[in-house]
């Protein structure tokens, strides 16, 4: 063979080789970039969604405060609002499945009318509450209890004022503003003669911005076996300023009804009644805060205490993508949304169904 | 003659080569920049959300006739998810800065920095326009 033709097969190789492997690197460099690109139209599109779902008022606009009604296309924005990213509180409301009158994922879903995406909403306050019992101090007379208040953001301490309210069987008191530095300890004072189980309400209001609220309360035993857990004797559900409360059992008697804000509160009076259920009236508090309703009764001979917050938050409704396969294709969206003149964090996740 | 050709024939080769490696090193670069942009636009919206919200009921304005720079910085802090840092600077209408101290949350430790640009105005008396300059960045 002569020299020329082995230089010639030689620099062949030599260029299909360098074609070959540009073409596989190229190949292996881009395809993350390829697919990020059909990722970021993905992206786009649910974003979109998640806004319409923030911005849209639904058909009908005021499906939220009619029980019954179903609504036709599904928007959570409050009907004739100035407002970008005002919610209705009905709408709200209806979305937590411990109303009485919520809506389901599958009426959500057809009414989104959106047959390849499925979502997950969720509504929070945009700071956390925490209460512990930090210690009991009984006397003759009275029971000191001392409870450690912890105002935080992801574990970040939170400046805030603290309005705190105790409520036990024939006994409220709310007691005076306090400020919290993201810690804060509180004394309660009960006298003995006083049945329990007791419920210490606490709002919070952050010091930069009185739009910025949120609450946390502690059921504690106080001459008494301790507190079962909410929602074990009624159902509490707060819609078009009217609080539905349904008995779980047939012996439960109501005592009292309290609404609570942070700088109101007032007893909530009966505007009907069934063998079954019972409905009190909310008022309409001109407060930058969550309204915490809490109802008092006997099942039987044993004293209980209830309570729900309008707008019926924290509420998560939707698909659970945790245990999703294709996790790649779920896009979490966050908006602070305003519900009643307080701010709260609205997580939006969206997915292929 | 023979050996002239050879050389020639290396030469064409080795540009060739250069020439496919390069343009598949160009291709590969412009797509990085499309991706980043995406990122910074997500975090631009979070951010002008966070300043809406704050300026949907005249709080904004306020704070600033107020000079309550630490009282916006805790707002934004509140308002914007835990892993973002953020720098604000607040002008008048001459572009004269308002804010003499500095409203953030920390230094930037990231490449990726989005832009804000946000116009509110005073709900006081005296009618004044503000130009919020907020940089962005998401903790690494």
């Amino acid at each position: 063979m002569p020299a020329i033709s082995i230089d010639t097969f030689f620099a062949c190789s030599l260029m299909v080789l360098l074609v070959v492997s540009a073409m596989a690197a190229s190949s292996m460099l881009l395809s993350p970039y390829i697919n990020g690109v059909g990722n970021e139209n993905i992206a786009k599109r649910y974003g979109e969604i998640a806004k319409y779902l923030l911005l849209n008022v639904g058909k009908p606009q005021d499906w939220g405060q009619k029980s019954q009604t179903i609504p036709e296309v599904f928007g959570l924005a409050k009907a004739r609002s100035d407002i970008p990213y005002e919610l209705d509180i009905d709408k709200v409301s209806r979305l937590n499945g411990k109303n009485q009158y919520a809506l389901s994922y599958a009426t959500i879903f057809s009414a989104l009318k959106m047959s390849d995406v499925s979502f997950r909403i969720e509504l929070n306050p945009i700071f956390e509450v925490a209460i512990n019992l930090t210690g009991t101090h009984p006397s003759v007379n009275e029971t000191i209890y001392q409870f450690q208040i912890l105002t935080e953001k992801h574990g970040i301490p939170v400046q805030a004022e603290l309005k705190g309210y105790i409520i036990a069987r024939n006994y409220f008191e709310a007691k005076n503003v306090s400020i919290s530095d993201g810690e804060v300890s509180l004394n309660v004072t009960l006298p003995n003669e006083v049945e329990g189980p007791a419920l210490l309400v606490i709002i919070a209001r952050s010091v930069c911005n009185a739009k910025i609220v949120s609450f946390g309360t502690f059921a504690f035993a106080h001459n008494s076996g301790e507190p079962e857990e909410t929602c074990n004797f009624l159902k509490l559900s707060p819609l078009n300023y009217a609080l539905n409360v349904s008995y779980l059992y047939p012996e439960i008697s109501l005592l009292d009804a309290y609404a609570l804000t942070f700088n109101y509160y007032s007893s909530l009076t009966q505007t009907a009644n069934s063998s079954q259920s019972v409905e009190y009236g909310i008022p309409y508090f001109v407060d930058s805060s969550p309204i915490l309703m809490a109802v008092t009764g006997l099942n039987s001979t044993s004293f209980f205490i209830e309570w729900v917050a309008y707008p019926q938050i924290p509420l998560k409704i939707g698909a659970d993508f945790t245990e999703s396969m294709s996790l790649s294709d779920v896009f979490a969206y966050r908006y602070i949304v305003t519900v009643n003149s307080a701010l709260y964090e609205c997580m939006i996740w969206l997915g292929g169904s | 003659m023979k050996a002239h050709n050879k050389g020639q024939i290396r030469i064409v080769e080795a540009f060739l080569s250069g020439l496919i490696i390069f343009s598949a090193f160009a291709i590969s670069a412009n797509l990085t920049i499309t991706q980043n942009s995406v990122k910074n636009d997500d975090l631009a919206a979070v951010g002008l959300q966070a300043l809406v919200m704050l300026d949907s009921d005249g709080s904004l304005a306020k704070y600033i006739e107020d000079e309550n720079w630490n009282g916006l910085r805790d707002a934004l802090n509140l308002l914007l998810p835990t892993s973002v840092c953020f720098n604000l600077t607040i002008y008048d209408e001459n572009m004269q800065q308002v804010n003499m101290d500095t409203i953030s949350n920390g230094g930037f430790s990231s490449q990726q920095i989005a832009f804000v640009e946000y116009v509110c105005a005073s709900q006081g008396v005296t009618f004044r326009v503000y130009i919020v300059h907020l940089l962005l960045a998401v903790v690494t």
